[in-house]
């Protein structure tokens, strides 16, 4: 009965911050996008950033999952049901980010009404729905008290390829802009996808260890230990595709290496050298197995992965709005007059107010709500179901 | 075909910013934003002189939508709401635009604005020629090449209002026209041509 109360309290919380997310966004909606601390200078921030990291963490549940399934990897397979929930969750919450970040969201029909197929937004909004279906049939399939083997092993079939398009393609939204140095790169999706399996891998690390934790679902330390060797793996993959990037950057010198000396010294350094920190010493904690063994440090050590790859979101997105092509005095207008006095502006100037901030707080808090319930839901009836649960007494 | 174009001989600009004024009155543009501005390239304030004394130089760039024969805002745009119209300029249907601002981060130019919050105007009510469109909040705005201006057959407002005739306007698809032969004869360059957009706004230096 303990279990009760805390997960109703953990609801009711996530719940109370959703409501004042929602009362936000309707804040925001009216009085227009001016509330933010976007301006002309750069029109993308904390929305965008968190879009990126939050369809990350959803590709990267669902690839270790349905490779599980395909490759039939079968220790991961027990994995698999709480990973798609996550996934599932994690890109509502990506398209949540993106509605709020929309200047007119009752035209946002439009995208349906006169799509126009040339741009990456309008494949990434026609993926995004189609990896959202897919996630709910495998939810279905595989919450189903009689699983179908075969059925399962064609959606992950359909999932792995769709899971991998769909960060891409959310890559190339940046990848594709010629007019911004550092995305205007070949190498953004790749970089874009081992992103979002190292970050998704240590997100399902911290789930799986916070429902062992509530009872919910029991998970082998074994397995933890070798998600983690996963992981650390992922993470020197993901450091070496970043290092590739910057060198092919900053190596011919002139406006590329100007552009890397924002980010190594100057404005958004901090959240570059954030996550280098964030990155490394997950890895040097990972990659010795005793350390694998400790579910503490995994978990620790995943949580430092999430937080390094929202950074790398944050300095992917944010130093490329930095320098002006047409760099000129006395620069750009603002447009945004509530975050500054001033009209122009000679580089871009981007902090998060706090309308951004409680509005990201209440999506964040709406997936972990979603999650939570569907957890208790399917995760329950499957431990019953295959005899698992001690006790009918922790259910719900 | 008819092609609209500009060139902007900049050994005859003399930073007045008249053009700057001019757009945002016709145009109805509100406070803190224009879209047409003039920029000292390489000062560090406006009317800054750049080099060192005595080799100083002060050039002044007028920079506005460059309407790009191959405009990546238009590519990037998830719903068609930036086209070029029949006349090649690259326009905004601000009924369809859903304000996701793909098309600002695609813009080398930095060419774009967006109505963050309700627009302020002074003084307060709407100025400019009165067919301009009113833009709502949360859509994104440019230099048309003054549309409804052009359409009926004038010179755009930046065009009119130079007082040192820097700014030539007119059909780049007639081999006649002065703009055309301004283009044979001063082989006028482009913006940041490195980025493939192929403007039809041209730039003598």
């Amino acid at each position: 009965m303990k279990k009760n109360v805390g997960f109703i309290i953990a609801c009711s919380v996530l719940a109370l911050l959703t409501a004042i997310g929602i009362g936000t966004w309707i804040y925001q909606i009216s009085g227009g996008l001016g509330v933010t601390g976007m301006n002309n200078s750069v029109s993308w921030g904390l929305y965008t950033s968190m879009f990126m990291l939050f369809v990350g963490l959803s590709a990267g549940g669902l690839i270790v999952a349905s490779a599980a399934s395909i490759f039939g990897i079968s220790k991961y397979k027990k994995v698999a049901l709480p990973a798609v929930i996550l996934s599932t969750v994690c890109i509502v919450a990506a398209t949540g980010f993106v509605l709020v970040d929309l200047g007119g969201v009752a035209r946002v029909f439009n995208l349906f009404v006169s799509p126009q197929w040339n741009s990456p937004l309008i494949w990434d909004v026609f993926v995004i729905l189609l990896y959202l279906i897919i996630n709910i049939v495998y939810l279905v399939l595989m919450s189903r008290s009689e699983k179908n083997e075969r059925s399962l092993k064609v959606i992950s079939g359909i999932a792995l390829p769709i899971a991998i398009l769909v960060h891409s393609i959310t890559a190339w939204i940046f990848g594709l802009e010629i007019a911004k140095e550092g995305w205007y790169s070949s190498l953004m999706a790749p970089l874009f996808v081992v992103s979002a399996i190292d970050s998704g891998l240590a997100l399902l690390l911290i789930v799986l260890s916070v429902l062992n934790k509530l009872k919910i679902f029991e998970v082998e330390k074994k397995l933890m230990a070798s998600l983690a060797g996963l992981l650390a793996t992922v993470i020197a993959i993901d450091a070496f595709l970043i290092f590739c990037e910057l060198l092919t950057l900053g190596y011919p010198g002139g406006s590329g290496a100007e552009l890397l000396s924002v980010m190594l010294t100057g404005q958004t350094s901090f959240l570059f050298w954030g996550e280098v920190f964030c990155l490394v010493v997950p890895f040097l904690i990972l990659v010795f197995s005793v350390n694998r063994e400790r579910t503490g440090l995994v978990v620790a050590s995943s949580a430092l992965v999430v937080v390094g790859v929202f950074f790398k979101r944050l300095w992917l997105l944010l130093t490329s709005f930095v320098i002006f092509n047409t760099a000129g005095a006395p620069g750009v207008t603002i447009g945004n007059s509530n975050i500054a006095e001033q009209t122009w502006l000679m580089q871009g100037m981007y902090m998060p107010t706090i309308v951004e901030i409680v509005i990201a707080i209440g999506i964040i808090s709406l997936a972990a709500l979603l999650y939570l319930i569907l957890a208790n839901r399917l995760l329950q009836t499957r431990e019953h179901d295959i005899g698992l649960a001690a006790t009918p007494s922790v259910a719900v | 075909m008819t092609k609209y174009g500009m060139v902007i001989n900049l050994n005859r600009c003399i930073g007045c910013k008249t053009c700057v004024v001019a757009c945002k009155m016709q145009n109805n543009v509100p406070m803190d934003m224009l879209w047409n501005r003039v920029i000292n390239a390489g000062a560090r304030s406006y009317d800054d002189a750049v080099g060192s004394y005595p080799n100083l130089i002060k050039q002044y760039t007028p920079v506005a939508c460059q309407h790009c024969e191959n405009p990546p805002c238009q590519a990037v745009c998830p719903v068609g709401a930036t086209h070029t119209d029949e006349f090649g300029r690259v326009l905004i249907d601000y009924d369809v635009c859903i304000g996701c601002r793909i098309c600002m981060a695609a813009c080398p130019y930095n060419a774009r604005v967006f109505n963050w919050s309700e627009p302020v105007r002074v003084p307060d009510f709407d100025y400019g020629q009165k067919e301009v469109a009113v833009r709502p909040v949360g859509v994104v705005e440019k230099c048309t090449l003054c549309a409804e201006r052009t359409s009926e057959g004038k010179d755009p407002m930046c065009v009119s209002a130079c007082p040192s005739r820097a700014r030539t306007y007119g059909d780049l698809d007639d081999p006649e026209s002065a703009i055309s032969l301004l283009i044979r004869d001063a082989k006028p360059e482009h913006l940041l041509p490195e980025k493939g957009t192929s403007p039809k706004i041209y730039y003598i230096t």
